[in-house]
């Protein structure tokens, strides 16, 4: 067989699918969009024994139902016939639950396998699973393995063979006498003909038709005539239907395991970490903690990147020099150095922090830490139409916006990620905290604090008017629904197979990120640039023209600059306010100033002299809640895959920070 | 009564689901179905529910166990 075998990975959230499909395929593997969804599209590819296989992870779901765009294109994919074979996971630490997929798999045509991952839970429970009865009960290859343990794949692999070569199916007879008690099940499946639909049986149909599944519903009516239909639709109008499939489907699970599972009775308790993780006090601050332990943890492995980017921009000057000497000209010489050697700096700096904010956060989540997360601030982040997680994603942007961007990765909703990073923008990052609280003492001395609390309160504010306007688009009122999953148990993650899907993460984030900020960065010096050293740049030219519009937000032109520049990078607004009102070379200290040279030592003189007070506070408000910067921009690019959703954010924020520099202004005049 | 009204520790059998399309099927598919036993661990305000059954503990969000029926039993 030299073509290439395609398995399709099916699981449950939390059964431990990424870390599998991880292992498997390492830097092979490519995340897109399922096309014309919103849905994150993984795939990838690896070889053993010589043979050559492709992957796709199919996105996480509870079951094979119509509820969410997962579920509909996991079983558009399983019918499409793409694959092969289909690896179903479950977790043998809490396998009556987890073969709930299985189950709901039986009567699906497309030959599968079944991996019982957790194997090191499942022991630590006590619990001895009989592989083979169960195998023979199933009628289908099973392997019992511990994803994060590489030395156990050898189970995997053969049950894959074997699971290739026999092609067997799930043995459902048994489940089908679980169905024919359901009232209605036997005259539904007596009007459904076996082949009527591709891929599925028309045991599996007539069970989704008394679940009330609107697609099978509509396939249906499309391949039967009228009359049947509407036998159809009065049987499964009789029953409740769901809740007698479901019934049936646990019934099978049970006779499946029976005998299968040996375990020792234990008391249910909560460990220590989940009794402090749940506690009605203690939960919320201890997730906080955790969070922020989980924030510094991530500059250790972000030093060795970070260090990169600084040494990057300790090049400038030597290349700087060198070109000259060579007698090249002014215009590539300020190109290479202004430009391309200090946006790599700056993008190794930022790349460093995503580094470490992937790989402890995706530790965290494999360990089973993000979870109790989403447990503790389910309520509190559901007003934003969120779920619990996010709230890592903002607690990291305190730090770094581009930080908090990667940190969505553990959303497994696509329009939720967006909201989330969306909302995330919002959050003060680092270098506003450099800036602002410097500025905010320098003109309003002790009333700073005020400025702080103020900043504080306008950000909720802001978060939750965002989640409003965005939200309905982002997150379906359908989709809104509450908290109702299970708690995984703790376990050791895979380091190896983590550490080498982050570096094949910051790789692409690389590659992207790059592409847009050097993009961002050359217009913006354009923009700048004096081509024949004496004429005025566009962006004086633009900044002095608009000046009486600007003058509304309580900006003049230096100001307004700053404020553009902040979209840049906001460590560098004060070293452009420093520059503009200095005079001088515009485009040269302009540059330097964004670089982040040392400021002038007048500054607070020069600020002070040329800024009121109420133009001060516009301009505070304005750089807190502009856009983050052009890294955070591409990065979230990278992250959501929408250049349409980038842009909207992107321009939301510039608009909406002008709006707040209006209003701050205009109060300001009130009281000074 | 509802699962809401239940005590910590307490044990109950489900007996009804009541709902929409979509929580009828979240919830048998996280494994509550009519007849299966369940133990409330935590039933906190302002937090979700955490209930221990076939072999998971679960987290409800407090509206969603509104649409559960359950009867209590000894344990």
């Amino acid at each position: 067989m030299s073509e290439k075998t395609s398995i399709a990975l099916l699981g449950q959230p939390n059964s431990g699918k990424s870390t599998l499909f991880n292992a498997l395929t390492g830097l092979h593997q490519h995340v897109g969009n399922w096309p014309g969804k919103t849905v994150e599209k993984k795939e990838g590819s690896f070889t053993h024994d010589g043979k050559e296989y492709d992957i796709a992870d199919l996105p996480g779901s509870y079951s094979l139902s119509a509820n969410s765009d997962e579920e509909v294109i996991t079983r558009d994919y399983i019918a499409s016939g793409k694959a092969d074979v289909v690896c179903i996971m479950a977790d043998s630490s809490q396998l009556e639950r987890s073969l709930f997929m299985t189950a709901d798999y039986a009567g699906i045509t497309l030959p599968c396998f079944l991996i019982l991952n957790m194997a090191d839970v499942a022991a630590s429970q006590h619990k001895a699973i009989k592989v083979s009865e169960l195998e023979q009960k199933l009628g289908i290859p099973v392997a019992l393995i511990s994803a994060n343990d590489k030395k156990e794949y050898d189970a995997f692999f053969k049950a894959l063979e074997k699971a290739v070569s026999e092609k067997k199916r799930l043995n459902c007879e048994s489940l089908e006498k679980g169905y024919s008690e359901i009232e209605g099940y036997e005259e539904l499946k007596s009007l459904i003909p076996e082949n009527l639909i591709n891929g599925y049986s028309s045991m599996w149909i007539a069970s989704k038709a008394l679940e009330n599944d609107p697609v099978i519903l509509a396939k249906l009516k499309n391949a039967v005539d009228t009359q049947t239909m509407d036998k159809i639709d009065s049987i499964r109008n009789n029953v409740q239907g769901a809740v007698a499939t479901g019934s049936a489907k646990f019934s099978w699970i049970d006779e499946q395991l029976e005998g299968i599972v040996a375990r020792q009775s234990q008391k249910v308790t909560l460990s220590k970490l989940d009794r402090l993780f749940t506690h009605k006090t203690w939960g919320k601050p201890a997730v906080i903690l955790t969070v922020v332990l989980g924030l510094i943890a991530s500059f250790i492995p972000a030093l060795p990147l970070m260090g990169v980017g600084m040494a990057i921009a300790s090049l400038k000057a030597p290349v700087a020099s060198a070109l000259v000497s060579i007698g090249c000209p002014d215009l590539i010489v300020a190109f290479i150095c202004n430009v391309f050697i200090q946006s790599l700096s700056f993008i190794f700096q930022m790349l460093g922090f995503v580094f470490g904010v992937t790989l402890v956060f995706g530790l965290l989540e494999e360990a089973g830490v993000m979870a109790r997360v989403s447990y503790v601030f389910d309520n509190t982040m559901g007003k934003l139409g969120l779920q619990g997680k996010s709230v890592m994603p903002f607690l990291v942007s305190f730090g770094c916006t581009m930080g908090g961007a990667a940190g969505t990765r553990v959303i497994d909703n696509w329009g939720q990620k967006v909201l989330t990073i969306a909302l995330a923008w919002a959050v003060p990052c680092g270098a506003a905290w450099s800036v602002v609280p410097m500025l905010s003492t320098l003109f309003f001395g002790p009333g700073a604090v005020l400025i702080i609390v103020v900043i504080l309160l306008t950000m909720i504010l802001h978060m939750y008017i965002t989640a409003k306007i965005f939200g309905r688009g982002l997150v379906k009122e359908e989709d809104r629904f509450g908290m109702i999953m299970e708690l995984p148990p703790y376990h050791k993650p895979k380091w190896g197979a983590l550490l080498r899907y982050v570096l094949g993460r910051t790789k692409d984030t690389f590659i992207r990120v790059t592409k847009v900020v050097l993009l961002v960065c050359t217009i913006f010096w354009l923009l700048s640039y004096s081509f024949d050293g004496s004429s005025e740049p566009i962006l004086y030219k633009i900044g002095t023209a608009i000046e009486p519009v600007t003058k509304f937000f309580g900006m003049n032109w230096q100001l307004f600059i700053a404020f553009i520049a902040s979209s840049i990078g906001k460590e560098g607004a004060l070293g452009v306010i420093s520059a503009l009102f200095n005079g001088g070379n515009f485009s040269g200290a302009f540059y330097d100033a964004m670089s982040g040279a040392e400021l002038a030592s007048d500054l607070n003189t020069t600020l002070l002299s040329n800024v009121s007070k109420p133009e001060a506070l516009a301009f505070i408000f304005a750089i807190t809640f502009n856009m983050p910067c052009v890294v955070a921009l591409a990065a979230t690019y990278q992250e959501i895959h929408s250049a349409k959703w980038t842009a909207r954010i992107a321009i939301y924020y510039t608009v909406g920070a002008l709006l707040l520099a209006m209003i701050a202004y205009h109060i300001g005049m009130l009281i000074w | 009564m509802k699962l809401g009204e239940l005590d910590e520790l307490q044990n109950a059998v489900v007996t009804k689901l009541e709902g929409d399309h979509r929580f009828i099927s979240r919830i048998t598919s996280i494994g509550l179905t009519p007849g299966c036993r369940l133990q409330v661990i935590k039933n906190d305000r302002n937090r979700p529910m955490l209930v221990y059954s076939r072999d998971t503990m679960i987290a409800l969000n407090r509206k969603e166990c509104e649409g559960i029926e359950v009867t209590g039993v000894e344990a």
